[in-house]
């Protein structure tokens, strides 16, 4: 809502109506003899033996799928395999025109499009850049298995680094593009500007909008292709990532160089099929997808369909498009039809297609129909062509034989090094900045209003004289959370900022406010509520080599970012075999007061997937401290923050929260009260209710808890706790989730396992109760109270005499509770 | 008439605001509209619009001051006009509270304690990991205590609480009348009471005493002590020491080095020698073996572990058997004990009762007396294998051994 745009009612309420311009549908008809000016021989013979290439490829996966067998090579492919035979033509058009800089994203049937833009990639680089490449990758390991014995130029070699690389990957060895952990699915080749492919069909329609962004923010060449498949238009996080692709404010409030659309190219590789269903006729309704284009923007995202049978139609339009997204008037919608004659995978039977439709495709094959007209047009002879098979078919066979062969094409070795993949599952780097740069700011730190009245506040909760300070004047959680941002902004050039109502308002919890006097739009700006794009779109500028600050507000909101935050952020470290990095931090809110759907702590379902770094920080000195840390760091992570105690002072840290810069190691818990009869674990801002029920521990019963406040939830450090425990002999934890399948309970069993022997009760967990969230009036009977931590201890762990109990915390009632699933 | 200009509410959660500036003074003249004063809160920024017209009379607080939520912080009104009806006023009369919930009254449980829970007989002791651990390490039996944790649950503090009391062996008399308890002998006290019968019936036992000048012993040990608390490995006791000495004087004697099987008797070459250890469960006697190949460092070590083991009861039981010691020694000294007739471990011939140290007036040497530490020594042999005279002759040599003791700490 920016204040300088006022949308003026007598404009907005005036009749009128929508016109919609024209979509062209497979307009190119030029033959090869009219394109020979634009064509050298040289080229269209490329633009064949690349095909020829991607074909040979597919068929020998299918043989292999299908028969365990190639030319008399045996071997048994156990992963998968969704080829492409059939589009040969789209990919390789799509890749004709693209340069180096050019990124390209896929989906699972992607093997074509890595092929055709690495043969792309191989043809412009020169000779010494692309011995570089090859040596340079994994130490050259692929290199010298290809270089073995080869006669010929380097382009021939990196043709067979290609192909052994991408082949290697998919039978999940070493050698492999991402070490064999990204497959089949998941291969990419960044050197050349491929990026991954994603076996979440539509995965990539947001990330690639990220990438995009990062382009664009950080000022560097090249467009970037979103390749996806027809049926991927019914999925929510591509219609997201187009919404956010077309954000007016690209043109009407990014200012200077950074002014236009975002250079992306929604690709839709249609293959007419979303697996089995039929998305024209059956699935979808917008009878030919380029017609998407025009809902969306005025400039109907460019849209066009094209004959993604024809390799020269699929270059004509991609240089067309390329242009308009150099002229930042993107981004761009193309329509690429094409038909997979290939089944879905090899165990499709084809039950959804008949013989005929196949056999008819079959009849248009590109392939065929391209050496047809090359021929005819006497651009080669026969033989030459034949010829280019043959060769292609000796060098898939060689490849098969290396990539097979235990010795040469190990896969990775966990038994000799059991960790490898644990030793990709992070970074775990430490940088001031992701590039060297200046960082774009609008005016000096300490003129910022916020820093300013930040200066003025009382850094402790109590005063030097010791009274209390008041709320307004003392230093708040959110204000350590804006001090760590506000620095890292004045640090790192690639950090950008987004979110809803991030820009403006100053975010909804008020952690914001002053960014907007500090930052132009290009490093902060609000996104559409669109929770999996702002996700989403964070993985691909992270991969792409920036650092993204991203908020979803709510808690209750990680169901609308699912796929982003359970399967992307997490998983493409590790699935790139350490080539990428994700310097991404995601805010997330756990709320209160506004019931059922606004204030659920889901922390342990972000605990539970691997790949995520975990944080919960409940006190202004740790908020800072972790958000230095998370932002300095080059992992995921997922900062939780309680609305509950945004306003909290700092209570603990003697001498307040520190003016300077400093970091709280994530995983490390911390004790925030010294006692001995007790140990007492909490999670978030149920800290200041484990300090109550400690008072009263200690007034009323004379026992001494220990109070650890977990901090992170993973990694996790467990000594501090075990050594608690081991003095103390007893555990309570608490927090805000609800009880069942919390993280809480994850912790409990942990600690059972580490300290069994020195507990003198079961470890006990007082959650919030298994319900929907109630009004406020009702909170207390909801989440966890001093007094139900009394009663638990009371009636689990040690009986406190005289006690008298206010909830049900019996065995009996918790056998109750969990038969009726409440 | 005057009018007050109250601080607003700007959100439920919001209890006060700063006054960021004044844009107008006392005395200005105000239209409806006008901005009065911008304040904040800790979320964002306003400004308090006037919506009265007249002069403004009073400020009631300055820029920087925190004002609580609907109270005056300013007075409109006509010049000259009495403003005292709003000195000290507040119209939290319309204030409206948020219902404070954790007053309400809360029902009551009937709270369910484990303090009163008894155990039923033949119930399924219920104990803690860490109330087990610390009676195994205080020596304590549990069975008999009344846990004081959930559903009677045996914790920690019961453990220390019977430690302390010294009332844990016996729990309190549960039917009127009974004078004694009646408990069935464990496995090991009836293998000991069979050994101990076995013994005394079936050979012929009969012991020596003597003393040996313990000075030199007391030195080592001092020296030993000192050695240890700088870091030294072991800490070699005067038992190591005396061990040590009688492992010498074996290797001088060999017929007492022996095993008398019926009509023939074995002659060891090495010297196995047994070791008795007081435990939880009874009497051990575990062995190490080839002792006559340690140094007076390794024996005390290796003392120590198989004594250690014995506690744990984790020893090798192949080297508990009366088989696998060629000799033994027990010593009763750190009881007190001055005189004892230990009792041979057949099919060995002998055993070496060692006792307490006891200062004793000695002959210095021209006729000056003095007390000087002695340690008993009580040699129990087989007559059946061993005579008086080699029997006496073998004591001395332990005795001289000990008196001579020299080794390099």
């Amino acid at each position: 809502m920016p204040r300088i745009q006022n949308i003026d009612p007598a404009k907005v309420r005036k009749p009128s109506q929508i016109t919609f311009g024209n979509i062209p549908v497979n307009q190119y008809n030029k033959t090869i003899s009219q394109e020979q000016n634009n064509y050298s021989t040289d080229d269209f013979v490329r633009i064949y033996r690349d095909m020829v290439i991607i074909r040979e490829f597919e068929v020998m996966l299918n043989k292999i799928k299908t028969t365990n067998e190639y030319f008399g090579i045996k071997y048994n492919h156990p992963g998968p395999a969704h080829l492409s035979i059939g589009q040969e033509a789209s990919a390789v058009g799509m890749a004709y025109n693209l340069s180096i800089e050019d990124y390209i994203f896929g989906s699972h049937r992607s093997h074509g499009e890595i092929l055709a833009k690495g043969l792309s990639a191989i043809h412009q680089l020169d000779d010494t850049a692309l011995m570089n490449i090859m040596k340079n990758f994994f130490s050259g390991s692929a290199l010298k298995v290809v270089e073995n014995g080869h006669q010929g130029s380097v382009k021939e070699l990196g043709i067979k680094f290609l192909l052994y690389g991408t082949l290697a990957e998919i039978f999940a060895r070493e050698n492999g593009f991402n070490k064999g952990l990204g497959g089949s699915m998941h291969a990419f080749f960044t050197p050349f500007g491929v990026y991954p492919n994603n076996a979440i069909v539509g995965g990539s329609g947001d990330i690639s909008v990220g990438a995009a962004l990062y382009k664009k923010v950080n000022r560097k060449q090249g467009i970037v292709v979103c390749n996806i498949g027809d049926a991927s238009m019914g999925c929510g996080p591509v219609w997201e990532g187009i919404s956010f692709a077309t954000m007016d404010q690209f043109r009407t409030l990014w200012k200077g160089e950074y002014k236009g659309g975002l250079p992306i190219l929604f690709n839709f590789m249609n293959n007419q099929y979303g697996m089995g269903g039929q998305t024209c006729g059956e699935t979808m309704g917008y009878d030919i997808l380029a017609r998407i284009g025009a809902g969306v923007n005025p400039e109907m995202m460019h849209a066009e369909r094209i004959d993604g049978y024809n390799p020269l139609a699929v270059i004509d339009a991609f240089r067309r498009k390329k242009k308009i997204l150099e002229d930042r008037k993107g981004p761009v919608l193309l329509d690429t039809l094409t038909y997979r004659i290939s089944g879905h995978s090899p165990s499709d039977a084809s039950s959804y297609r008949s013989k005929e439709e196949v056999e008819a495709w079959e009849r248009a094959d590109s392939i065929l129909t391209f050496r047809d007209q090359l021929i005819e047009a006497k651009v080669a002879t026969p033989e030459q062509l034949d010829s280019i098979t043959a060769n292609t078919i000796a060098e898939i066979k060689q490849t098969l034989t290396l990539t097979i062969d235990e010795k040469v094409s190990p896969l990775l070795n966990l038994v000799k090094s059991p960790e490898t993949i644990s030793a990709m599952m992070f970074s775990n780097q430490s940088a001031d900045r992701m590039e060297e740069g200046k960082c774009e700011v609008l005016i000096p730190m300490d003129e910022n209003p916020r820093v300013k009245q930040i200066k003025t506040k009382e850094r402790f909760h109590r005063g030097k004289d010791g009274k209390a300070v008041s709320k307004l004047k003392q230093y708040q959680l959110r204000d350590g959370i804006f001090e760590a941002i506000m620095d890292r902004f004045y640090k790192d050039p690639t950090l950008v900022a987004y979110g809803e109502e991030n820009r403006d308002w100053g975010g909804a919890f008020a952690v914001y406010k002053g960014l907007t006097e500090a930052l132009p739009y290009n490093r902060l700006f609000n996104s559409p509520i669109s929770e999996g794009a702002i996700v989403g779109t964070a993985v691909g500028y992270g991969m792409c080599g920036g650092r993204a600050l991203v908020e979803i507000m709510y808690s209750d909101f990680l169901g609308r970012c699912g796929d982003e935050v359970f399967n992307q952020l997490p998983k493409w470290q590790a699935m790139s075999g350490n080539v990428i990095k994700m310097p991404v931090v995601v805010r997330v809110s756990v709320g209160s007061k506004y019931g059922a759907q606004h204030s659920q702590d889901w922390s342990a379902l972000v605990g539970h997937i691997p790949g995520l770094k975990v944080v919960f920080p409940a006190t202004p000195y740790d908020a800072k401290g972790l958000m230095n840390a998370a932002l300095q760091g080059t992992d995921p992570v997922i900062f939780f923050e309680s609305q509950r105690i945004y306003d909290i002072g700092e209570m603990f840290h003697e001498g307040g929260v520190p003016e300077g810069y400093y970091e709280i190691p994530i995983g490390e818990p911390d004790i925030k009260r010294e006692g001995n009869d007790l140990t007492i674990l909490s999670i978030g801002s149920t800290l200041y209710t484990a300090v109550k029920a400690a008072d009263i521990l200690k007034e009323k019963y004379y026992l001494t808890a220990e109070i650890i406040d977990a901090r992170s939830l993973s990694p996790f450090n467990y000594e501090l706790v075990i050594e608690s425990v081991k003095k103390t002999g007893k555990i309570i934890l608490t927090s805000d989730a609800s009880t069942r399948g919390s993280f809480l309970k994850e912790m409990a069993q942990t600690i059972t396992e580490l300290a069994f022997d020195y507990l003198d009760a079961p470890p006990v967990v007082v959650g919030s109760r298994n319900w929907i969230v109630p009004a406020y009036e009702l909170e207390n009977y909801f989440f966890p109270q001093p007094d139900w931590l009394l009663d638990a201890i009371h009636e689990r762990i040690i009986p406190l005499k005289g006690h008298r109990v206010t909830s049900n915390a019996t065995p009996n009632e918790q056998i109750r509770r969990n038969k009726y699933g409440v | 008439m005057a009018n007050p200009v109250i601080m607003p509410r700007q959100g439920q959660s919001v209890e006060s605001c700063i006054i960021s500036s004044w844009f107008k003074n006392e005395g200005d003249e105000i239209q409806k509209g006008d901005i009065l004063f911008s304040h904040e809160t800790d979320k964002a920024a306003f400004e308090c619009e006037s919506e009265f017209a007249g002069i403004l009379l009073k400020r009631l607080y300055q820029e920087g001051d925190e004002v609580p939520v609907l109270k005056i912080v300013a007075i409109i009104g006509t010049p000259g006009e009495s403003i005292d009806q709003f000195s000290d006023e507040s119209v939290d009369s319309t204030h409206e509270g948020i219902v404070s919930v954790e007053s309400k009254e809360v029902e009551d449980f009937t709270a369910i304690t484990g303090l009163t829970v008894a155990r039923l007989e033949g119930e399924k002791i219920r104990i803690t990991p860490r109330a087990r651990n610390r009676a195994k390490e205080l020596g304590i039996s549990f069975e008999g205590i009344q846990g004081s944790g959930p559903e009677g649950r045996i914790i920690e503090q019961d453990i220390i609480l019977a430690g302390k009391s010294d009332s844990f062996a016996t729990p309190p008399a549960s039917s009127v009348g009974e004078e004694f308890e009646i408990r069935k002998l464990s496995n090991m006290r009836k293998i000991i009471a069979a050994k101990m019968k076995e013994s005394l019936q079936n050979s012929a036992q009969l012991t020596h005493h003597t003393s040996a000048d313990a000075r030199r012993l007391l030195e080592l040990r001092k020296k030993a002590k000192e050695s240890f608390e700088k870091g030294a490995s072991e800490n070699i006791t005067i038992n190591d020491m005396v061990c040590f000495a009688v492992i010498r004087a074996l290797k001088k004697h060999p017929m007492v080095n022996c095993h008398l099987l019926g009509d023939t008797i074995s002659i060891f070459h090495k010297v196995h020698l047994g070791l008795a250890v007081d435990t939880d469960r009874g009497l051990m006697v575990p062995t190490v073996k080839n002792a006559d190949d340690l140094s007076i460092q390794r024996l005390a070590a290796q003392l120590k572990a198989v004594a250690d083991n014995c506690k744990k009861g984790n020893i090798n039981p192949e080297l508990l058997a009366s088989e696998a010691a060629t000799f033994s020694v027990s010593n009763l000294g750190s009881y007190g004990v001055e005189l004892f007739t230990p009792v041979i471990n057949l099919p060995q011939v002998a055993i070496l009762g060692v006792n307490t140290i006891i200062n004793r007036p000695t002959d210095l040497g021209n006729g000056v007396f003095g007390f000087v530490p002695f340690i008993g020594l009580s040699l129990t042999y087989d007559h059946r294998a061993i005579d008086g005279a080699p029997a006496s002759a073998f004591l001395r040599e332990i005795r001289l051994e000990i008196e001579n003791l020299d080794f390099t700490i």
